[in-house]
């Protein structure tokens, strides 16, 4: 009888143990790609999960805000996912909170090193010192252009970074009252537009952003070398202001207060439009549209553009073996980033990002991959740089490119309210 | 001999037990820790730092913060009278024994089932200063575009469009359950006592319909005062948060700045306006109501 139990006892721990090998290791994956940029990593994501039996990936995706605000409960409660996918001027503010584990020996072994990757990409992984995540790709702004609209107006479409002046030309060529009339020309009635030169935002933070990239342009930073004030001239954020406020105001070339610049563009009222390649998917799914990018105008000194990129991170509270896998799928991600690129992100692996530019529409983004100029990278990212409307970002370019409101007053506005939010 | 009776007086409580769990768990626990919670400074991750009501003194001199709450007065003074005017003249239209009166009523209030961020879009684009059908149509009137939703003036006065829209149907089935309360003998009446149409609305309708109508007010008063998803779509809040309400303002503070304490204080101040619109309301219900 013993004999027997001792048995049942030895197979029935056997057959657990079995099963306990045989399930995968279950690792979490959240991420804010709600978009079709959601489907292409879910295909990566199905890749790895075929070819790694052992350890299966589920990944979640929801909204950047509500995500990150899943993270930190989650967080609170022990319970972080095993990856956490966000932005480069992102980290700081979670490295801050103790929330990230730094990886600079994990890059390391796995063969990767700066010269690999684009460099806004790669600096966007560090904060103080540390790096905290895994440059995955890049997003900066670039010019779309329908093809048919510059073939009517005889217009050659750029094919690399051109002057403020000659995209301005540009512009005011492919901007047309109901009289066929362009502006500064007699007659021209500003009130009866029907096709503008560009699409650019100014309700929301990317009027900002249009805004920075003309800043650092001029070879200025947004905030001083501790990152605790503001720390560019007046003069310069003025002239940077006062090139995007009359391409609204006194060259009549670009909607006042347009509330779909995309929408506009899609449907061919704007030749131009000003925005990432997140948009990749809707142009392609665009009737009729024939379309094309080309960098940003390079107005001041230098070559420089707005760009974020989304990056992979390893939080804290988890197991070694957890660990370990998660950094394992995120080295085989970044390995296998060429196939993100059909997301329209332009990979920030540099062997990866070659296949991007067998795609279509990707020129301009990838003549920029080397002049990103990303935000500055401060704990307090989610305070100074916030979309929200009450944001001193969105507001001072709602009233400086929707409202005409003088720049300077404006200007000083902003600035005092970002050092007030910065000394708190 | 017999026996004592066995008393059940507790029984119906146990059928609420399921109820009072999430009750408790998911609205009242919550809620009591809201109110803490409002009396510190607190990032989710890091210790909570106990401040008193500091940040109920720091929410009054906010400015961002009085401009949402005059915005969130404004918006209510826009929409308020249209939604309970215009529900009660819609439920009185369609009581009328007219033909297809029920394809009006659907009509009306289907906007009503549609989601809010769905409604926010549509009229977006309706909208749109450049290229919305509104512009368009207001073009053959002579009238020159308006920048609907990035003019300071016209970005609220937008938003309560959409907003009465898409919810006078449900004011209009409150008023239509009200009316078909009313007998109509007592119209009757009066039309034999020789009442004009004016005067049995007037003596006998409206007074009858009184209770009626503090409910429609403050259900009304109340989901305008928490107005957000429409905002959040059309104008995010702008344009220079000319539209900013102060659930907005909330939603901010707590989700995209993380300053969960000053969040919840902003949350007990929408509390306690609501508190008082229904204290209000438990008043005039008990006067007006008894009377009628």
């Amino acid at each position: 009888m013993k004999f027997r139990t001792v048995l049942l006892v030895a197979v029935a721990v056997l057959i657990f143990g079995a099963l306990s090998m045989a399930q995968p290791l279950q690792l979490a994956f959240w991420g804010g790609w709600t978009g079709p940029d959601g489907n292409v990593m879910r295909q990566l994501v199905a890749e790895y999960n075929s070819t790694h039996p052992n350890v299966h990936v589920t990944l979640t995706t929801m909204q950047w805000t509500p995500l990150f605000t899943k993270f930190l409960v989650s967080s609170r409660g022990g319970q972080s996912p095993n990856i956490l996918a966000m932005h480069g001027p992102d980290v700081p503010e979670f490295a801050s909170y103790g929330l990230l584990t730094p990886i600079s020996n994990v890059l390391q072994a796995a063969g990767f090193s700066a010269k690999d990757f684009a460099p806004a990409a790669w600096n966007g992984t560090f904060y103080k010192g540390k790096q905290y995540a895994f440059p995955l790709d890049l997003h900066m702004n670039s010019i779309y252009y329908n093809k048919k609209l510059f073939e009517k107006a005889g217009i050659t479409p750029p094919t690399g970074w051109i002057s403020g002046k000659e995209f301005l030309n540009m512009a005011i060529k492919l901007t047309l009252d109901k009289n066929g009339k362009h502006p500064g020309e007699a007659g021209f009635d500003p009130n009866n537009i029907v096709q503008y030169g560009i699409a650019l935002y100014s309700l929301n933070w990317h009027g900002f952003l249009e805004w920075y990239e003309l800043l650092r342009q001029e070879g200025y930073n947004f905030l001083n070398p501790s990152m605790n004030k503001i720390g560019y001239p007046l003069q310069a954020g003025e002239k940077a202001w006062k090139w995007l406020q009359d391409l609204f105001f006194k060259y009549h070339v670009a909607p006042v207060g347009a509330n779909s610049p995309l929408q506009d563009f899609l449907i061919g009222k704007t030749a131009m439009l000003e925005d990432g390649p997140w948009e990749i998917p809707a142009m392609k799914a665009q009737k009729g549209l024939e379309w094309g990018t080309f960098p940003v105008p390079q107005v001041f000194a230098h070559k420089a553009v707005w760009g974020s990129g989304h990056v992979l991170t390893i939080p804290v509270h988890q197991d070694k073996a957890h660990m370990k896998a998660a950094e394992d799928f995120v080295i085989w991600l970044v390995k296998h980033s060429d196939k993100w690129a059909l997301s329209g992100n332009i990979p920030a692996y540099n062997s990866a990002r070659k296949y991007a530019s067998s795609l279509i529409g990707r020129n301009g983004f990838l003549k920029e991959a080397e002049y990103v100029a990303m935000l500055p990278r401060i704990p307090k990212e989610s305070q100074v740089f916030s979309s929200a409307s009450v944001s001193p970002i969105v507001v001072a370019g709602q009233n400086i490119l929707v409202r005409n409101q003088n720049i300077m007053s404006v200007m000083k506005w902003m600035n005092q309210q970002i050092n007030m939010i910065l000394a708190q | 001999m017999k026996g004592k009776k066995k008393s059940y007086k507790w029984v119906p409580y146990l059928f609420l037990i399921p109820y009072l769990i999430a009750f408790f768990a998911f609205r009242f626990g919550p809620s009591i820790a809201g109110f803490f919670v409002s009396l510190t400074r607190w990032n989710i991750v890091g210790q909570a730092k106990f401040v008193g009501f500091g940040n109920f003194v720091e929410l009054f001199k906010d400015p961002n913060f009085i401009k949402s709450l005059v915005n969130t007065l404004y918006f209510m003074l826009l929409t308020v009278p249209s939604l309970v005017i215009g529900g009660l003249l819609i439920a009185m239209l369609v009581d009328q024994p007219l033909k297809g009166r029920t394809v009006a009523r659907t009509f009306v209030f289907m906007p009503y089932v549609i989601m809010s961020t769905v409604v926010g879009v549509i009229w977006l684009w309706i909208f749109d200063a450049h290229f919305g059908i509104l512009n368009y149509y207001l073009g053959f009137l002579g009238i020159k575009p308006i920048a609907w939703l990035s003019s300071i003036n016209w970005a609220m006065p937008a938003v309560a469009i959409a907003t009465v829209w898409w919810t006078i149907g449900f004011n209009m089935i409150l008023f239509l359950a009200g009316l078909q309360d009313i007998p109509n003998e007592l119209k009757e009446a009066a039309r034999i006592d020789g009442a004009s149409s004016w005067q049995v609305f007037w003596n006998v309708t409206l007074p009858l319909l009184t209770p009626t109508t503090i409910v429609v007010i403050m259900l009304t008063l109340i989901n305008t005062f928490q107005v957000f998803a429409q905002v959040y779509v059309m104008t995010g809040g702008g344009p220079s948060m000319a539209t900013l309400t102060v659930v907005q303002y909330m939603y901010v503070q707590s989700f995209q700045y993380y300053r969960l304490g000053y969040g919840s204080a902003i949350a007990y101040v929408i509390f306690m306006f609501l508190v008082i619109f229904i204290l209000i309301e438990k008043k005039f219900l008990k006067r007006f109501g008894d009377e009628s």
